[in-house]
């Protein structure tokens, strides 16, 4: 652990980014202190710019505090990061674990599966599985995992692929271990890292997809989200800039710091990359 | 005996003192926007908007209306009806020519009305319902026989709502698949010339208009320009002179119109009427109570959503009728409309019907769906979630894709309570009775009585309503009806929606008829 410690913080800006991520965590946690009520609240005079009217960072057309919509929205952005992922990688590992160990029809036919996903552009599949499923939580959820799982399985088979083979994975078989216990206890925990450097990366992907969905009005109407105020400040960007800027500023950072943490990641797990630098 | 309604002469001398006003210049090229581009030109089967920004260029009506309302005559010189209301003559204008050159007759009137509009119109079946027959004595007079008098058929003779079609060029067709649809054959100003998919509709000044001097333009061109903020630019660089039905959104709207070039108006659509509402499953789910219906009416604060969704574009609802309808005195204001919305009377209702708020301030849970048409309705929507929780309704909103929230809405009833605007049109007859009469409750059939709401006193009213000849009885049972629906409140009106037209101040002279964009231009000129 502590070697590994060792190796990530060499990465300076994957610190920095580790701290940044800290930050926004702390503020999504204590956003019902901070903020303590809802932030679709009609808080005050519409239009207010940063400062003005007890708004730190303005209102939108309706009143409704700026500041206020970015912590809680700093929630939603969160969770649907993280469970999507979550969802996308336990579909991805089984439909790549699967494929990779058993290989033949098996591999054939999960792959086959895995390459229609692909092949549909994953922003436009996310939109049609959202509009199908109508806006809510939980379909938002569900697109995001749906479109991100193709790649984890890709990756997942590669690394059974090529472990599958090892000698200390025979000698199992030798032992007479069943092939569930073979694939969970020995292959999956060595291509743990690859799975969690990409995994990292996808939490970002997640943010960005939900922020796009809804900025263009497809995300749950009831939670209050970082794209959907950028989606409803857009159209008066040039009278009210900053109804759309500081949502847009706190995508931009936290993406940026999911991405170079999970840059450090990559440097601290895949010991054969540390000397790239 | 006979009561005779005559009397256009106001509006023609109205006219010709226009003439004299001032020197129009003829000639030039007008430009407009004609978003989104028109399906087909077939205006006698289709009333989609963007072909009523085009065709009644091309064709005619039998008159036109003014911006008071007041009925100006086009095809037909005058009009005389029976004191039974149930014959209208018709003195039909002569030398009109289609633009084939072949003579327009009572026979083309007689054909557009019964072979025509009342059979494949979306709103003809129910504007000449009442039409049985047409009697063509002459060349010049088309008399119509009624089965009822009809007061509100004489808001639906303009050329958008009810254009005059060429009897030689449908006669022994399917009208609906005649190939003039996109060749059109009027008696307008304009003569339809081309028609480019994708960019442009051409019209050319018609030599032979009947009106001698008419019109003062060469051409007309309508641009099809798929982007917003391309529309906007074109406006802005004079590429397009007239831009109307919100082509430009409110928010450049409101910017351009500081500029001295650019002017915006709402005139133009009162024959339109659009009327923002809510509608409330008024037989189950929590808003079966009208006393909840009315407290949710007393706490908006209409004035708000007016000036911060629409820009200040917009008039708050005082009743269910729109205030358009003052034109012909049916509009009366009622109690249950504040508007700024009163909070504290609202909670007081509610607590005064027994509706108590629990630990969390709660009295109910209600869905409010949304009409799936932009953003501003959204914003509507998160509005009024606010202040139905400032009364102790906690609100979740419901935003599907189009088709999915008709069928829950007017299919399958599947709603407690739902965001929509609805045209009233130029009379109530035509686009309010839709809304609340129990024959109205037509499972399946889009922007009717959804709310089922169902009150025979209400209905024998609207049955009067639409055949009472008599002006000053239609009014006292329009005030009943008024009266009736802000007790029950089925509907709760929120605001009338103002279109914006935004016109370059070059163009003028197209502003002069109630149809706005839907009108024909014949008058409008181009000032250097």
């Amino acid at each position: 652990m502590r070697d590994f410690w060792n190796r990530y913080k060499r990465n300076r800006s994957a610190v920095f980014g580790l701290v940044v991520i800290f930050l926004v965590i702390l503020m999504a946690a204590t956003a019902d202190l901070l903020y303590a009520f809802d932030p679709f609240r009609l808080a005050g005079k519409p239009l207010s710019s940063p400062g003005t009217n007890g708004f730190l960072l303005g209102s939108d057309s309706l009143g409704r505090d700026v500041a206020a919509g970015i912590v809680h929205g700093a929630k939603t952005s969160l969770l649907i990061g993280l469970v999507a992922t979550l969802v996308a990688v336990f579909i991805g590992i089984l439909f790549g674990a699967l494929a990779g160990y058993y290989g033949g029809q098996i591999d054939n036919i999960l792959m086959r599966v895995t390459e229609v996903f692909q092949t549909i552009p994953s922003f436009i599949f996310a939109i049609l599985l959202v509009a199908i499923l109508k806006p809510s939580i939980y379909s938002v959820v569900i697109a995001i995992s749906v479109v991100s799982w193709p790649g984890v399985a890709r990756l997942v088979r590669g690394e059974f692929l090529s472990l599958k083979n090892r000698e200390f994975v025979q000698a199992c078989h030798t032992l007479g271990m069943s092939d569930l216990r073979i694939m969970l206890r020995e292959i999956l925990p060595n291509c743990l890292s690859p799975i969690i450097v990409i995994g990292s990366l996808m939490i970002a992907t997640a943010i960005l997809i939900e922020s796009g969905l809804s900025f263009l009005g497809l995300g749950d109407p009831n939670i209050m989200s970082w794209g959907f105020q950028i989606g409803a400040g857009r159209t008066m960007l040039r009278s009210a800039w900053w109804v759309c800027t500081f949502p847009g500023v706190a995508i931009l950072i936290t993406v940026l710091a999911i991405n170079l943490v999970g840059e450090g990641l990559n440097d601290a797990l895949n010991p054969r990359l540390r000397e790239r630098n | 005996m006979n009561n005779i309604f005559k009397g256009f002469l106001v509006a023609i001398a109205l006219m010709m003192s226009s003439f004299a006003a001032k020197a129009q210049e003829a000639g030039g090229t007008l430009a407009f926007l004609v978003q989104p581009e028109p399906p087909t030109l077939a205006s006698y089967v289709s009333t989609s908007g963007p072909i009523g920004l085009v065709m009644p260029k091309v064709y005619e009506g039998l008159f036109d209306y003014d911006n008071d309302g007041k009925m100006v005559p086009m095809l037909a010189e005058s009009y005389e009806m029976s004191a039974d209301g149930k014959t209208v003559t018709f003195k039909l204008r002569k030398n009109v020519r289609w633009h084939d050159g072949k003579p327009f007759t009572s026979a083309d009137v007689k054909f557009t009305i019964l072979e025509v509009l009342k059979k494949v119109h979306p709103r003809g079946p129910n504007s000449f319902r009442e039409v049985s027959r047409i009697d063509t004595p002459d060349d010049h007079t088309a008399i119509f026989h009624l089965d009822n008098p009809a007061p509100y058929m004489m808001r639906s003779f303009s050329a958008y709502e009810s254009p005059m079609v060429p009897m030689h060029l449908l006669e022994g067709q399917d009208v609906k698949s005649a190939s003039l649809a996109n060749n059109p054959v009027g008696t307008g100003p304009f003569k339809f010339v081309e028609w480019k998919k994708g960019q442009y509709i051409r019209l050319d000044k018609n030599e032979d208009y009947w009106q001698e001097g008419l019109p003062y333009l060469d051409r007309i061109v309508g641009r099809f320009i798929p982007d917003a903020s391309t529309r906007t630019a074109a406006m802005e660089n004079g590429e397009v002179m007239y831009a109307a039905y919100n082509a430009i959104p409110n928010i450049d709207a409101v910017r351009l119109k500081e500029r001295d070039d650019i002017g915006v108006t709402t005139d133009g659509y009162s024959m339109i009427n659009p009327m923002a509402l809510i509608e409330f499953n008024t037989i189950e789910g929590p808003f079966v109570d009208p006393a909840i219906r009315r407290a949710i009416s007393t706490a908006i604060d209409r004035r708000f959503m007016i000036d911060t969704i629409f820009f200040g574009y917009g008039k708050p609802a005082t009743s269910a009728l729109s205030s358009n309808f003052k034109a012909t005195n049916l509009h009366a204001a009622m109690p249950n409309y504040p508007e700024t919305g009163d909070v504290a009377a609202a909670n007081a209702m509610l607590d005064a019907a027994g509706y108590a708020k629990d630990a969390n301030g709660v009295r109910m849970r209600a869905v409010l769906d949304i009409i799936p048409y932009g953003e501003d309705w959204r914003r509507a929507g998160e509005y009024l979630k606010q202040v139905m929780g400032d009364i102790g309704i906690e609100v979740e909103l419901r935003y599907e894709d189009v088709p999915t929230w008709l069928k829950r809405v007017y299919h399958n009833y599947d709603f407690e309570m739902n965001i929509n605007y609805f045209y009233q049109l130029p009379d109530p007859v035509l686009g309010v009775h839709r809304h609340y009469g129990t024959n109205q409750i037509r499972q399946g059939t889009h922007f009717v009585n959804s709310s089922r709401y169902s009150n025979p006193e209400l209905d024998a009213l609207l049955d009067s309503g639409s055949k009472e000849p008599d002006a000053a009885k239609r009014t006292a049972t329009y005030k009943e009806v008024q009266e009736i629906l802000a007790q029950d409140m089925p509907v709760v009106n929120l605001f009338e929606l103002e279109f914006l037209t935004v016109y370059n101040t070059q163009l003028k002279g197209a502003y002069g008829s109630a149809m706005g964009a839907y009108g024909s231009f014949r008058e409008a000129w181009l000032d250097d």
